[in-house]
């Protein structure tokens, strides 16, 4: 045995040993581990100068190359997911997070993953959208053997196309999809193509079933999820996305949730959909779009140049995707007169309160007491008022100087460019008149 | 009716000695019974007015230990039963009466003079007296047992019906909450019907739900009303003196319940109705003896005589100072008549009431055992109420309330969590009120109560 396949051999018995250590564990471990660097720091940039992906609230997968074979290390395990401030579960996923680490590689380089199961019951992985040896791909009792608790397997080809996949179990979807066994898996194309981009973004959409007070997915839900994630995280703890004005920007999207597709829109700009888990879209074939839709199982890439600089949200359309845990049996009271049921229900339950007859776009800020483990419907603190949005929602900021940035502040207006509270003598002089009834608006 | 003057001179002398010895008997009643009651139940003539002790506690709130207070001192049927100790008192007193000697005095009489005097006396009775006198001062006893039996069922009744009345009470209270919440609900369903939230039908489901609630609360103010009324003739009274209050609610249940050892030894030995039967017994053996003795003893009347004078006297104004004395004993012998008849009568009550004395001790045993288990069970199902299942219904509302705050519960959910508290809670009241009246029942057991299972406990 010489002094590299020891080094080899170390490394992976230090990944054995990483993998017998409890979930709590782990999770405790999660900012130190290797293969979880700080965030939103990108691995190398790719040849040609195309900049590394950066997957806001995760991780780039390490890899190590071995006899010009780049070797990595998957570990299917229970982890404990902070999805929001407030609400935690036990998922299972890959290397401490769901969605696991991004795969990040270049066209025709070989990689060997080796895939230790650390789950109570088989798994495999599929390298979803890849074409590959029919033996790599994955499928449980099809290409392979399941992988059993607490054995190692592993994959070994060639990354023949470049493109934005995926990688998930296909063991018992239904529940391993459902609890987060998934992540994003780029390949570089060997030169680059097209505009150079500045930014280049990770984001997997997914979503999940957490009962109100409840700290673990529910892997049967067919509908009612009730949590929305871009990166395992839902509004506000989604990280926001710092670009340069004028930069161009890739954004690529995932979608491996059970049940939803999702169209993203993003506020302030239009782009392109440059490619799809299939290949490269040509550019004869790209339009502007503001919303791409994203299916389940697929992926899409979209490139644009921010002309605007601000604070822009960026989330998925479909509106219960844009809130958080808050349940869907709430008693429909927009438009009622409730003043004797409060009455009553003073009398019957003091601690009780109607909600949702003036709407509920204020109820985020309202701070009623919920169960433990559950998060509001929507709502965080914005430079203006409570952002009344959650789940699949998070900032697209567009700076000047983007590098020198402080994700965390807000954007600074420009004066006389924010709305104000109309001025009485300037809707006089415009001929607006709110005393008037509802007729009173033009046609 | 005439009344001989002589028969009402009697009964006037033998009614007030009677009331004394009623006043002396309660004093062992009140020992017996282990209970205070008040001397006013026998005092004076019977009349309609209530107790003043009576009037006075209820104007204060009533508490259990008042109501107990209360039904000793006014309810009718206890104070007849202290006036029927007289009966006993009046029969002992007749027993131990020796018999009136027969005073004759007969002019021209057939015999050898001109006036005679004649006094007679039944030797026989008046050696028969004490035995009889005996007899019927075991009945005496008996009748202390039997009032002594009353007073500690009363106290058991009072009990009972206080705490029946009193659960009642905060049943309906319940039963008013949990209505306020199904009109909640039909607001609430309401609201969203004028608002165009919802179908008529939601409306008609909550509307239909509150006013079939309300015969429910109606069937809880008749249950009340019901329960204060079997109180009130409990106390013995009328009129404006029906209204009085409850001083609150049923208390809680100890957590650790003592039960004496020995239960049924203890309810043996305590048991007025075992006493009682002991006590008629002990009569009816007496009565047997006696008769069988009376039916061998010749009945002996012993007379002593003066004669004065001699019919054939001379003498016109005269009838001669010559008095002679004598006497005479007249024995009638037992050959035919020898009382077998009544002796074997009373023989066959005597083992006829054995029999009963016999399965009444059957009883007593068997009562103590059904009181013992159902205190433990009521004290268990009552802390199970107050320990586990109140509290854990209560972590229900609390989270309900959550998850409502969460949009996760409808407030129909919500309400209907609320009332299945309220559920709870009510079945706890019945739990509670069903421990204390088996307590109370225990306690009476073993304080000498023949007690069979009330309803009330139920």
């Amino acid at each position: 045995m010489d002094r590299r396949s020891f080094i080899q051999l170390g490394g992976i018995a230090a990944a054995a040993a990483l993998a017998g250590k409890s979930t709590e564990a782990l999770a405790q471990d999660q900012a130190a581990s290797p293969n979880r660097p700080a965030r939103n720091v990108a691995s190398p940039p790719a040849p040609g100068g195309q900049p590394a992906v950066v997957t806001p609230n995760g991780s780039t997968l390490p890899w190590r190359v071995v006899n010009g074979v780049k070797v990595g290390h998957l570990i299917a395990q229970e982890v404990d997911n902070e999805f929001a401030p407030g609400l935690r579960a036990r998922c299972w996923g890959y290397n401490g997070g769901t969605p696991g680490p991004t795969l990040e590689a270049v066209e025709g380089d070989r990689v060997r993953i080796y895939v230790t199961n650390r789950l109570p019951e088989p798994t495999t992985v599929h390298w979803h959208g890849m074409i590959l040896p029919n033996g790599m791909d994955g499928v449980a009792g099809l290409n392979q053997r399941p992988i059993p608790p607490g054995e190692t397997y592993v994959y070994e080809f060639d990354l023949r196309h470049a493109g934005t996949f995926m990688y998930h179990s296909h063991f018992d979807e239904m529940t391993q999809i459902a609890l987060g066994m998934v992540g994003m898996f780029v390949v570089h194309p060997r030169a680059a193509r097209g505009p150079r981009v500045a930014h280049d973004f990770v984001l997997m959409a997914h979503e999940w079933k957490i009962d109100i007070g409840a700290s673990r997915p529910d892997p049967l839900a067919m509908n009612d999820f009730n949590v929305l994630t871009f990166n395992g995280k839902s509004f506000p703890a989604t990280e926001p996305l710092v670009v340069g004005r004028g930069q161009r920007v890739r954004i690529r999207l995932g979608n491996l949730g059970p049940m939803d597709h999702h169209p993203i829109h993003i506020h302030g700009l239009n782009f392109k959909v440059t490619a799809t888990d299939g290949g490269y879209v040509p550019e004869s074939a790209q339009s502007p779009q503001t919303t791409v839709l994203v299916p389940v199982g697929s992926t899409r890439v979209i490139e644009f140049v921010p002309e605007e600089a601000g604070d822009w949200a960026m989330h998925c359309h479909m509106t219960h995707h844009i809130m958080t845990q808050m349940g869907h049996r709430m008693t429909p009271l927009v438009g009622a007169d409730t003043r004797r049921l409060d009455q009553r229900l003073t009398r019957v339950l003091p601690a009780a309160m109607t909600m949702g007859q003036t709407g509920m776009g204020t109820m985020g800020a309202m701070q009623m007491p919920i169960p433990e483990n559950s998060v509001a419907m929507r709502g965080s603190p914005g430079p203006f008022s409570t952002i009344d949005m959650g789940g699949m929602f998070t900032v697209l900021k567009v700076r000047e100087r983007p590098t020198a940035e402080d994700a965390a502040t807000w954007y600074t207006y420009p004066p006389g460019t924010t709305v104000e509270r109309a001025d009485a003598q300037r809707m006089q002089a415009d001929g607006i008149d709110t005393a008037l009834g509802p007729d009173a608006g033009e046609r | 009716m005439r009344i001989p003057f002589t028969t009402l001179i009697s009964g006037v002398l033998l009614t007030g000695c009677v009331s004394t010895a009623i006043h002396n008997d309660l004093p062992q009643v009140r020992e017996l019974a282990r209970t205070s009651v008040p001397d006013g139940v026998v005092e004076g003539e019977v009349n309609a007015s209530t107790d003043s002790q009576v009037l006075q506690a209820l104007r204060q709130p009533v508490d259990v230990d008042a109501a107990v207070r209360i039904a000793l001192a006014g309810n009718r049927e206890l104070r007849a039963l202290f006036r029927e100790m007289g009966i006993a008192r009046g029969r002992l007193l007749q027993a131990g009466v020796v018999p009136n000697p027969v005073v004759g005095v007969e002019f021209l009489p057939e015999r050898n003079s001109r006036f005679e005097l004649r006094v007679e006396y039944d030797i026989t009775g008046l050696i028969l007296a004490p035995a009889s006198s005996r007899a019927a001062s075991s009945e005496v006893d008996a009748a202390r047992f039997r009032a002594a039996a009353a007073v500690v069922a009363t106290g058991l009744e009072a009990r009972a019906d206080y705490y029946s009345f009193v659960a009642a009470e905060q049943k309906l209270a319940i039963a008013q909450q949990a209505l306020d919440a199904l009109a909640a609900a039909r607001d609430a369903a309401n609201a969203m019907r004028a608002s165009g939230n919802a179908a008529e039908f939601t409306a008609d489901v909550q509307i239909a739900a509150y006013e079939r609630a309300r015969v429910g609360v109606s069937e809880a103010e008749l249950e009340v009303a019901h329960r204060r009324e079997t109180l009130t003739r409990l106390f013995g009274i009328a009129g404006g003196e029906v209204i009085w209050h409850s001083s609150g609610s049923l208390p809680e249940a100890e957590h650790q319940l003592s039960v004496p050892d020995r239960v049924e030894t203890t309810a043996i030995e305590a048991s007025f109705a075992l006493k009682e039967q002991r006590a008629h017994l002990e009569a009816l053996g007496r009565q047997a003896g006696m008769a069988s003795t009376a039916g061998w003893m010749p009945e002996i009347v012993a007379d002593v005589h003066a004669l004065l004078g001699h019919p054939e006297s001379t003498e016109t104004n005269s009838l001669g100072d010559d008095w002679r004395f004598g006497a005479g004993v007249d024995v009638r012998l037992p050959i035919f008549a020898q009382n077998r008849g009544m002796a074997g009568a009373l023989s066959a009550e005597f083992d006829a009431q054995m029999e009963r004395y016999i399965g009444t001790a059957v009883t007593v045993r068997s009562a103590a055992r059904e009181a013992r288990n159902r205190l433990v069970s009521a004290h268990a199902r009552v802390r199970l109420y107050a320990d586990v299942i109140v509290p854990a219904q209560q972590r229900v509302m609390e989270q309900a309330l959550l998850q409502y705050n969460a949009m996760d519960l409808s407030v129909f959910e919500l309400l209907n969590a609320r009332r299945e508290q309220l559920d709870v809670e009510l079945a706890r009241v019945e739990t509670l009120a069903e421990y204390w009246t088996a307590r109370a029942e225990f306690e009476s057991v073993i304080a000498g109560a023949l007690v069979h299972t009330r309803e009330g406990a139920r």
